[in-house]
This record gives C-alpha cells, sequence and structure tokens, in this order.
C-alpha cells in the first residue's frame, strides 16, 4: 500500500522530503486522439474523465510549465454550488456532487471539506435577493437556508454586529459548500488519469496549431516538437486568447488580475467560507491557521500574475468590516491569477468555428469550484461531440444570439462581472 | 406662481460641536474650522472654447484663471482649478453669483451652481500634514504642494477640491477642502477620527480664509 | 501602477478606473449585426502593448489614452483622450 500510516510516519523521518510523484512525467508520443492544451485541474480533470468514463486512454496533457502552476495553485479553494440562473445551477451543482465522491473516484486526498458557504446580508433588499436565490437553489435540488441574525450570531460570534453602516442581518447557507485542498486536486486527477494511461507532458508550450487542407486541426505545434492529434481541446483560461489566436480564433474574453491573500496563522477562528454581503471579501481559514481570502479583480486587463495596492486596501477594509479584530493580523503573502473574464461572466464550453478544436474557457473568478464539473463536460463533448445536458447554455454563440447567462446583469463590460 | 424661500444650511450643522476633540493633554495639533454661506460657481468651458473662457475669465477677475492645479486669488474671489478648461468661483457676499457670472461666460461656458452644494473644511495646525496623511495620497510636503497648489483628488473614496490657502499669521499651512454635501459628514468623521491623535479645535466661520 | 495623468501629475491608481481597449470604434449607424456583434463582444486581449481608455474619475474627471503594456504593467505614454475638456472630439 502506497500511502498508510505507517509510510507516514516513515516519511517524517526525512522531513516528509522523499515522497515520490504518483504520475509519469511522461514525454510525448508522435500522435494522441485527444490533446488536451492546459495542465491545469480543468486539463486534468478532462483527461481523467476522458479515460474513466468515455474510455479514451490515448491523451495527452500538455503544460507549458509545471502541472498546478497557474490559476489551479492561485485561488481561494472555495467549491459551492449557489447560483441563480438556468444554465449556472445545474451545472455547479453538477460540479458539486462530483467533489462529494472525487477522494473515491481519484483515491486521493484532495481534503475536500464540505464546513459550509455563508453569504452574509446585510439589508433587507440584500435579504430578498438571497432568498430568492436559495429558493431557486432549492427548487433546483440544491439546499440552501436562509439564516436570520440570530442564527448567524450564533454560528460566527466574533463578527462586528454593531457596524451601523453594514449590519449584519442573516446570511444565506448552502452547507455542503465549503473548501478543498487545490494541489491536491492536481495531484488527484494527475494521480489518476496517469494510473489510466494519460500522458502528463510538462514544459511543453503550445506555439501553433497543425491544419489540414480543409483547416481541420491535426495536431499542435509544440517547443518539444509536433504532436499530432484526432481532436484538440483548449482548457487554458487567463490564457485563452493567445492560444486562441494561434488557430485564427477571436473571444469574448478579457484576461484580468484576480488576486488572493492569506495570513499568518491564527487559532481556529472562522468556521466556515463566508462572504461580505455591502462589499467584496470572502474569506476561510487553511487547516494552518492562515486566514485565506480574496475580492474582486484589480480592473484592468493584465497578463502579468501580479495585481496592485488598490484592491489590497478595498479587501482587507471589506475583512475589517467583518472583522475588526483581524486588524492586527498580519499578511502574509499575496499573489495573483489571470483570468478568463467573459461578456456575460459565465462559462464557455464548446466546439470552435475550427473543425477539431473544442474550446473550455471564460470562467471568469469561479473555477476553481467548476474543476470536476467541467473536465466531465469538457470530456463529453469531446469524447461525443455533443453538449453534455448540464453545459448546454455554455455555447460560444450565445453572446450572438443574445442567449447570455449574466449572473450579475452588467453587460459586455467584463471588469465588471 | 408663490416664491419659495429655500432655508439654506451646512450639510455638517448637525455633526459638527464647537470645542476641542480627541487628546486633551497637549495643545491641539489640528484646527478644523467649516466655513459656511460661500458662493461657489462650477466654470465649464464649451466644446471649442477654452480660449474665449480664458479671455472672458481675465475680463470678469482681472487675473487669469488657473489652467494648471492650483488656485488664483484677488480680494473677493478665488479661482480655483477643478480640471481641463474648468475651474471654481469661490467667494462670499454676493459678488460673483451665478446671475451675474452666467452673463459673463454666456458665450464660453457652462455654469452650475454649486452654492450649497459643497461643503467647505479648512484644516490647519502643526499636525495637518500628518492628519491628511492619513487620507490623502498626496505629497503634500511645501515642496510639492506649495502655497496655492491645488488638487482634484479622492480622500477615503470621496471626491475633494484640495488646495492650499495663505499661510496663518503664526506660518501655520492652511489646507481647504470642498467635498459634495451629502459626503461631507461621512469625510467630517473620517477627519475627526484621524485628527483626534492630535487634539483638535473644532469651529466654524461665515469668511473666507 | 501609478498613472502619470497629463493634468494632475502623478496620482495612485485607485483615482483611476479602466475602460478597456481603445481601438475599437463604436460601428456606424445602420451597420451590420456582425459589425455590432464585433464591437460589443469580440476583443482582441492584446498581450503585450496595448493603448486603452481610463477615467481619471477620482480626480479631475478626464478620459485618458494609455499606452500599457498587458504583461509588465509598464505605461510608455499617457494622453488626454479625444474631446477632453473643451477639446474637439476626433473624427
Amino acid at each position: 500500500m502506497k500511502y498508510s500510516i505507517f509510510s507516514l510516519a516513515r516519511a517524517a523521518f526525512s522531513g516528509h522530503k522523499n515522497w515520490q510523484r504518483t504520475w509519469r512525467d511522461a514525454s510525448p508520443k508522435d500522435r494522441y486522439d485527444v490533446v488536451i492544451i492546459g495542465g491545469g485541474g480543468h486539463g486534468l480533470a478532462t483527461a481523467w474523465f476522458l479515460a474513466s468514463e468515455y474510455g479514451i486512454r490515448n491523451v495527452a496533457v500538455l503544460e507549458k510549465g509545471w502541472i498546478g502552476s497557474g490559476n489551479a495553485g492561485r485561488n481561494t479553494t472555495i467549491i459551492r454550488s449557489n447560483y441563480g440562473l438556468p444554465g449556472n445551477t445545474g451545472f455547479y451543482e453538477l460540479s458539486m456532487k462530483l467533489w462529494e465522491r472525487m477522494e473515491q473516484d481519484l483515491n486521493y486526498n484532495t481534503m475536500v471539506s464540505q464546513r459550509g458557504v455563508i453569504n452574509l446580508y446585510h439589508s433587507d433588499a440584500q435579504r430578498d435577493a438571497y432568498a430568492r436565490r436559495g429558493n431557486t437553489m432549492r427548487i433546483n435540488g440544491i439546499d440552501a437556508e436562509l439564516l436570520d441574525l440570530a442564527a448567524v450570531k450564533k454560528m460566527m460570534p466574533f463578527l462586528n454586529f454593531d457596524n451601523a453602516r453594514f449590519p449584519v442581518q442573516g446570511g444565506l447557507l448552502q452547507r455542503r459548500g465549503g473548501t478543498a485542498r487545490h494541489d491536491a486536486v492536481v495531484w488527484g486527477y494527475a494521480h489518476a488519469a496517469s494510473a489510466l494511461g494519460v500522458d502528463i507532458i510538462q514544459n511543453c508550450e503550445v506555439t501553433g496549431f497543425g491544419r489540414d487542407a480543409n483547416g481541420k486541426v491535426t495536431g499542435v505545434e509544440t517547443s518539444r516538437g509536433t504532436i499530432g492529434a484526432g481532436k484538440v481541446g483548449m482548457a487554458v483560461a487567463g490564457s485563452s486568447s493567445r492560444v486562441a489566436a494561434m488557430a485564427g480564433l477571436r473571444l469574448p474574453i478579457e484576461s484580468h488580475v484576480l488576486q488572493a491573500f492569506v495570513s499568518e496563522a491564527i487559532k481556529p477562528l472562522i468556521p466556515n467560507v463566508m462572504t461580505f454581503g455591502a462589499g467584496h471579501f470572502y474569506v476561510s481559514q487553511s487547516d494552518k491557521g492562515g486566514l485565506v481570502f480574496g475580492g474582486d479583480i484589480d480592473g484592468y486587463n493584465s497578463y502579468a500574475q501580479r495585481g496592485n495596492m488598490p484592491v489590497m486596501e478595498d479587501v482587507c477594509e471589506g475583512g475589517m468590516a467583518l472583522m475588526p479584530m483581524i486588524g492586527r493580523v498580519r499578511l502574509l503573502r499575496q499573489w495573483g491569477g489571470i483570468m478568463d473574464m467573459s461578456m456575460d461572466g459565465s462559462p464557455i464550453i464548446d466546439k470552435t468555428p475550427v473543425d477539431g478544436l473544442y474550446l473550455n474557457a471564460g470562467w471568469c473568478y469561479g473555477g476553481f469550484k467548476a474543476t470536476p464539473g467541467s473536465g466531465l463536460v469538457f470530456a463529453h463533448l469531446l469524447a461525443r461531440d455533443e453538449l453534455h445536458k448540464e453545459a448546454a447554455r455554455f455555447r460560444l454563440d450565445r453572446f450572438r444570439r443574445g442567449a447570455v447567462i449574466d449572473e450579475k446583469g452588467v453587460g459586455a463590460q467584463p471588469n465588471l462581472h | 406662481m408663490a416664491e419659495f424661500s429655500w432655508l439654506s444650511r451646512s450639510p455638517l450643522e448637525h455633526v459638527l460641536v464647537v470645542g476641542a476633540h480627541g487628546a486633551r493633554d497637549v495643545a491641539p495639533g489640528i484646527s478644523l474650522t467649516e466655513v459656511r454661506n460661500f458662493d461657489l460657481i462650477q466654470v465649464m468651458a464649451r466644446r471649442g472654447k477654452g480660449a474665449e473662457l480664458a479671455n472672458a475669465a481675465k475680463v470678469r477677475f482681472g487675473m487669469a484663471a488657473p489652467d494648471l492645479p492650483k488656485a488664483v486669488s484677488a480680494s473677493d474671489v478665488t479661482l480655483i482649478w477643478s480640471g481641463p478648461d474648468q475651474f471654481l468661483v469661490l467667494s462670499k457676499s454676493g459678488k460673483h453669483t451665478i446671475d451675474i457670472l452666467s452673463q459673463a461666460f454666456s458665450q464660453s461656458a457652462s455654469l452650475s451652481d454649486q452654492s450649497h452644494a459643497r461643503a467647505l473644511i479648512s484644516v490647519s495646525g502643526a499636525k495637518a500634514r500628518a492628519m491628511l496623511a492619513k487620507l490623502s495620497s498626496l505629497d503634500l510636503h511645501p515642496a510639492a504642494f506649495p502655497i496655492y497648489a491645488a488638487a482634484a483628488t479622492s480622500i477615503d473614496h470621496t471626491s475633494v477640491n484640495l488646495w492650499r490657502g495663505d499661510d496663518r499669521p503664526d506660518g501655520q499651512a492652511v489646507f481647504n477642502l470642498l467635498v459634495f454635501a451629502s459626503f461631507a459628514e461621512s469625510l467630517w468623521h473620517t477627519m475627526l477620527d484621524s485628527a483626534a491623535e492630535y487634539g483638535v479645535d473644532i469651529g466654524y466661520s461665515g469668511e473666507l480664509g | 501602477m501609478r498613472i502619470v495623468c497629463p493634468f494632475c501629475g502623478e496620482r495612485e491608481l485607485g483615482e483611476f478606473t479602466c475602460l478597456g481597449d481603445a481601438k475599437p470604434l463604436r460601428p456606424a449607424a445602420g451597420a451590420s449585426e456582425d459589425e455590432v456583434f464585433d464591437y460589443v463582444y469580440l476583443r482582441d486581449n492584446i498581450a503585450g502593448e496595448a493603448s486603452e481608455h481610463w477615467y481619471h474619475g477620482g480626480g479631475c474627471r478626464a478620459w485618458l489614452k494609455i499606452t500599457r503594456n498587458t504583461l509588465t504593467h509598464e505605461i510608455s505614454s499617457v494622453e488626454p483622450a479625444a474631446g477632453v475638456g473643451a477639446r474637439q472630439v476626433a473624427k
């Protein structure tokens, strides 16, 4: 047995520095049935679902850097399915259900923790909006509870309930929501996919697409040579426009930077994932004790994986409004990831106008929670050439057809989603 | 038609408490004075009329309106730069009201009366810069922000027009802040919080500094 | 990132708002559906030096045209946008 109490004890003697990689670091073959560009959570999950659900095992995942080096390792690890619009509701619940069985599916500890996600509300109007969202969720078979002030006080007595400007009035709770260990999700999918024969190829940057006389994609050009492919799937959120441009496509996507933060470790405080309703602030506490939190995107187009001070200030102000006592807690680290901001705030999973090229993009800043769901529906699309029923609305042509899925209702202004 | 009589009052009237605030065991490091009852007109050049406005301003005020972030003063009026091809006219006692100015600038500018739409707060004292440094990202060092320097900026997410007036007789710098009336109370509280540790002397005045 | 406003001088980023790519121009009245769709929804999403419209809302409220590298955040030029102040609007 690879993992046991004994192996753990044995590894402790060498400072846990000698754990072996549990997936093969493969070199590219000449040809695969499916090549997936992007070795993040979504790409690896897609490969695993292709191999395990759809029996397609001659699959390669190409990663420019090392797996999980992009947004998979840069998020705030929140999982939830509290969406309000048709299209999103069913899809994120599909993903939530896959989170619930992920560790059994992958035989890997991804530290899925259903500690609950609570969205606090601070006004009568916001309570009504959350009641409506909760009702939408329940109609769709998703758990949701509207908590009043007394229930929130009991659950989180440490909040500032005397804030005159943004008084906490209650919250919308999804108990099944929570967190998962982001790196372990990447390694878990890599581990399970690799075991089924998927080639995971790192340091392999795609530089172009091979096309035949009819324009059909025949493979990819990479920094490690030409790789032939029956089908090519893109799962490169953050860089979707750049990769699509190699195939002559322009996408309804802008790249923006989103920052995340972690504080020094403190004693157990926050029992769940919670969001501030009067500003943009969400937080949970890691098992090590650090407060893991984030807020809004910086608001300008960026491919640099770092942000700027105004958003840091804004996020910390949100935290201070809820929990003045964290004012003396020091920030340990801060980082940025590049988001595929789509024109309606919802993802795109579809064939492209280029034959043989498939797109998984536009995750805005909701990509992590979607990881297993995204993998399943993208694998379905790649295997069957048809949209999975829970992703049927994420079509690329929905903007032209006027069938946008705009949770925030701000229109084609991506920095506002 | 019935004549309306608007009763104007300061947006800070019910929050401003005259006297000492904050630290009491020191000489007040900050003076916060609200200036009441002023005339304030926003003048913005119309499309293509920047030069005409400049000429009309010179004729009306006997001095050039600022085309850089600064304020200029004559005996009865202060002109404060507020953006490209626009400035604020601050005065008292009805000398430069909207009725009067709209004739002077009828060919060149659009005007709007801001007299009761803004609050005017004057900050001075030995700790004025230290207090403002907590709120503003501007460099207010005398070398970077001399007398009559002006800025359109944000303090605590609130838009303000900030300029330095003449120094007090004791040599202390004076910073004037114009803020939207509906934001004045919020900014006032923020300023009181920032100033409290230095000891504050709060007052109001009917006179422009 | 700090931005040197041509009117106000160097200011902190928090005073500014980014609208985005300055290149797309609103299609003329009577443009085809394709042109309108392209203008509203599709983006070049430039990786590198881009020309963008920014608004100095926390300052002089002028619209600015900024050349900025989206890979590094380096700003190489800041100019008033067409039509700022009393200027004529570019055709």
